[in-house]
């Protein structure tokens, strides 16, 4: 098991730094980049640039260092300056890790036409110039970096930190409730098979599985918001986690802004349009779960030897129903961060989804990165936490 | 299956035996019928997919016909300066809306086509030579397969599309991609960039899906007798993969396949509604969604005029998906 354990931590950390090298060369790789609007600048004569603002600019993003140097200090925040050990260097400071300024060399083309092209280098970055710039601990270490949009100059962790609550609230609470209404919903669909109350469930869920969440959540808002307002019905605010004013329900009163009341309206149908997209999955998930189990010799063994029916189900038939729900438990974990970007636009719920498509408009593409890669650690964790719990759950399982 | 019987007298027998001499398909085709939510839903697939052919024909206005006098009107109102007739009235910038969702449809549908058509060929060829070579062939492929499903998928989906599209001006496609995307989807060769963007985007993962239920599925025919047998006939490997081992693992792809069509005009109707996508002028039901969702509040039918279509669609292949899984599964009768 321990050996177990390490092997499947160091290919995590494999497949850590490979997530993390395909986001940074994504990240940067990307045409266009942090420096795009200097060219068009220049092309259109606006403002003259000058060598040094370019140089400032690109150290600024990093962009002056060789790239591999530069991927280090992104992922782990090595090097930050002169590599010391106990005050004595290791390679010398004047080593050169990057271009601060390119040389230029004009190529003048027998049709008359000048290039100008890249060469060399006027002035040096070394490691010893390192030590006086920002370095982040790496995002290995959990700092991402500086926002260089959304909240410019702001730690990218603590945007974070500001939207994490409301998606954990939003997906906590929908993952909870769906559980709670589908399994039952699965076993009962699969213990009376064929049964109306079947027929009906298994229509619900499929319709409830295809419909795209977009859809569902405009709809939403269309009869809960629109439609019931102009009705004079009491209605379902929509828009943010909490209003700006106060406002007038009918039946209700008046609901004060940021009060819990005015929370509690707007959670609701988010959490809802989730909340019956989950109940799709998960109930269609245990019914044929169930429907597996129920059909195996040890159920029939046990209800032949005159166990009673509903022991039969509870204790024979659901508990090893329940076994493959633990790797889409597990599944829940990722989705935790950005699996609900489409519910949470819809809604204006600020929650992480909602910060990765903001990110993403205004081109702030650090903070996506962070996103992605927060979500990418988290669906391998969710791996080896539904592994291990097989075992807990399925002691026929073993990890070798 | 009916059984070979010596005496011919067996009433009923004649058409068990004749029925046996229907091909597979035809087979899987009268199974099919039977299933009559999904054979509602082709129907209702075929009008919208005619409709999206003919659209340069039968679309009443031209697609950005832009009237600022006549914006957001209801469905079947009239202009009051022209006297034209909008059945599904007009959108923030006055045009018309039946128009805009008909060349929509076939953006949108011609998308999800081909981002599915592209990820079958990719996911069928590489799960085909993982499963049937084994080795270090199944070995690299799998780890890719491994690598790429642990990235979360619409996250990725939303930053690669995002990087491209903002940058769609800055990135030059060939001229033999351009063409045909622009002449399949109706639109001008300027706006076909960022349309071919979005399937390469898009296919960019969803292939894993598919090679990971090929690999499967060849695995288990791989195994076969008939497949000894054409390997004792001295059957080439390609000859063996392409004639024996594709055809017996092909069925459950056709599910996959149904099923990816809606993944696919899903993701595109997400991604251009969150304003990732495809960029209005160009019209998807995604952009139009997102467009008409602004004005809700104001004009509540606005939302309905894209999102109805999406529904529609997408219901009908996920019903048409679960008709050709029933049809298709020789345990179930039917």
């Amino acid at each position: 098991m321990t050996a177990y354990l390490v092997r499947r931590l160091i290919q995590m950390v494999i497949v850590t730094i490979l997530s993390a090298m395909l986001g940074y060369s994504l990240l940067y790789l990307a045409p266009g980049g942090p420096l795009l609007f200097l060219q068009q600048m220049q092309n259109t004569g606006q403002r003259r640039v000058t060598e040094e603002d370019i140089a400032r600019l690109k150290a600024r993003y990093e962009l002056d260092l060789y790239l591999p140097i530069r991927f280090t200090r992104w992922l782990a925040g090595f090097p930050a300056g002169p590599i010391q050990i106990g005050g004595v260097n290791l390679i010398s400071p004047d080593t050169v890790v990057g271009c601060a300024i390119p040389g230029q060399v004009r190529l003048r083309y027998p049709d008359g036409t000048v290039e100008i092209r890249e060469e060399g280098c006027v002035r040096d970055v070394t490691l010893a110039d390192l030590a006086q710039r920002r370095t982040s601990r790496g995002i290995l270490f959990g700092d991402f970096g500086l926002s260089q949009q959304i909240a410019r100059d702001r730690p990218i962790s603590d945007l974070l930190m500001t939207r994490l609550p409301y998606t954990i609230q939003l997906m906590g609470v929908s993952t909870l409730l769906a559980i709670l209404i589908g399994v039952p919903i699965g076993i009962y669909s699969a213990v009376r098979q064929y049964s109306r109350f079947d027929y009906a469930m298994t229509g619900i869920t499929f319709v409830g599985s295809s419909l795209p969440t977009l859809f569902m959540g405009v709809m939403a808002i269309l009869i809960f918001s629109v439609l019931a307002k102009d009705a004079g019905l009491p209605y379902l605010p929509s828009g943010g986690a909490q209003g700006i004013r106060n406002y007038d329900i009918p039946w209700i009163g008046t609901v004060q802004a940021g009060s819990a009341l005015d929370r509690t309206l707007r959670f609701i149908m988010p959490c809802a349009v989730l909340t019956f997209f989950n109940i799709a999955a998960w109930s269609r998930f245990i019914r044929s779960s169930m429907l597996e189990v129920l059909r195996q010799d040890y159920v029939r063994t046990a209800r032949a030897k005159g166990v009673r029916e509903r022991a039969v189900i509870t204790k024979h038939a659901l508990r090893n129903a329940l076994i493959p729900f633990v790797t889409l438990l597990a599944g829940v974990l990722p989705t935790l961060v950005a699996g609900a970007a489409i519910t949470e636009s819809v809604f204006n719920w600020p929650g992480m989804g909602r910060l990765l498509v903001d990110a993403l408009g205004r081109s702030d593409y650090t903070v996506a990165m962070a996103i992605l890669f927060i979500s990418t650690v988290l669906v391998l964790i969710g791996y080896l936490i539904s592994d291990i719990l097989y075992t807990v759950v399925d002691p026929r399982i073993r990890l070798a | 299956m009916a059984t070979t019987t010596s005496t011919p007298a067996a009433p009923g027998a004649i058409e068990r035996l004749q029925s046996r001499s229907e091909g597979q398909w035809a087979v899987v085709f009268r199974r099919f019928r039977r299933h009559r939510l999904a054979m509602a839903s082709l129907a209702i697939l075929i009008i919208i997919f005619t409709a999206s052919i003919l659209a340069p024909w039968i679309a009443p206005f031209p697609r950005d016909d832009i009237g600022l006098n006549r914006t957001r009107m209801p469905p079947m109102s009239v202009d009051p300066a022209t006297g034209q007739l909008h059945i599904l009235g007009t959108d923030h910038l006055g045009r018309d809306f039946f128009t805009r969702v008909i060349y929509a449809a076939r953006v949108s549908l011609m998308v999800a086509i081909s981002v599915t058509t592209l990820v079958a060929i990719i996911g069928t060829t590489l799960g085909l030579l993982a499963g049937f070579f084994g080795g270090w062939v199944d070995n690299t492929i799998s780890r890719i397969m491994e690598f790429v499903a642990t990235i979360p998928d619409l996250p990725i989906l939303l930053i690669l599309s995002a990087i491209m599209i903002q940058n769609a001006d800055l990135i030059v496609l060939p001229s033999w991609i351009i063409g045909p995307v622009a002449w399949i989807m109706a639109v001008p060769n300027r706006e076909a960039t960022q349309v071919a963007l979005l399937i390469l985007v898009l296919s960019s993962l969803g292939w894993v899906g598919v090679a990971r239920l090929m690999r499967g599925m060849v695995l288990q025919v791989r195994e076969m007798q008939y497949i000894e047998s054409a390997r004792a006939l001295g059957g080439s490997n390609a000859w063996i993969l392409l004639k024996h081992v594709f055809p017996n693992a092909f069925p459950p792809l056709i599910v996959a396949f149904t099923l990816g069509l809606n993944g696919a005009l899903v993701s595109e109707v997400a991604i251009s509604f969150l304003g990732f996508g495809v960029q209005d002028p160009t019209p998807t039901w995604g952009n139009m969604m997102g467009f008409a969702t602004s004005y809700m509040f104001n004009h509540p039918w606005m939302p309905l005029i894209p999102g109805l279509p999406i529904f529609l669609c997408s219901l009908a292949f996920n019903f048409i998906g679960d008709g050709l899984r029933d049809a298709l599964d020789p345990r179930l009768k039917l």
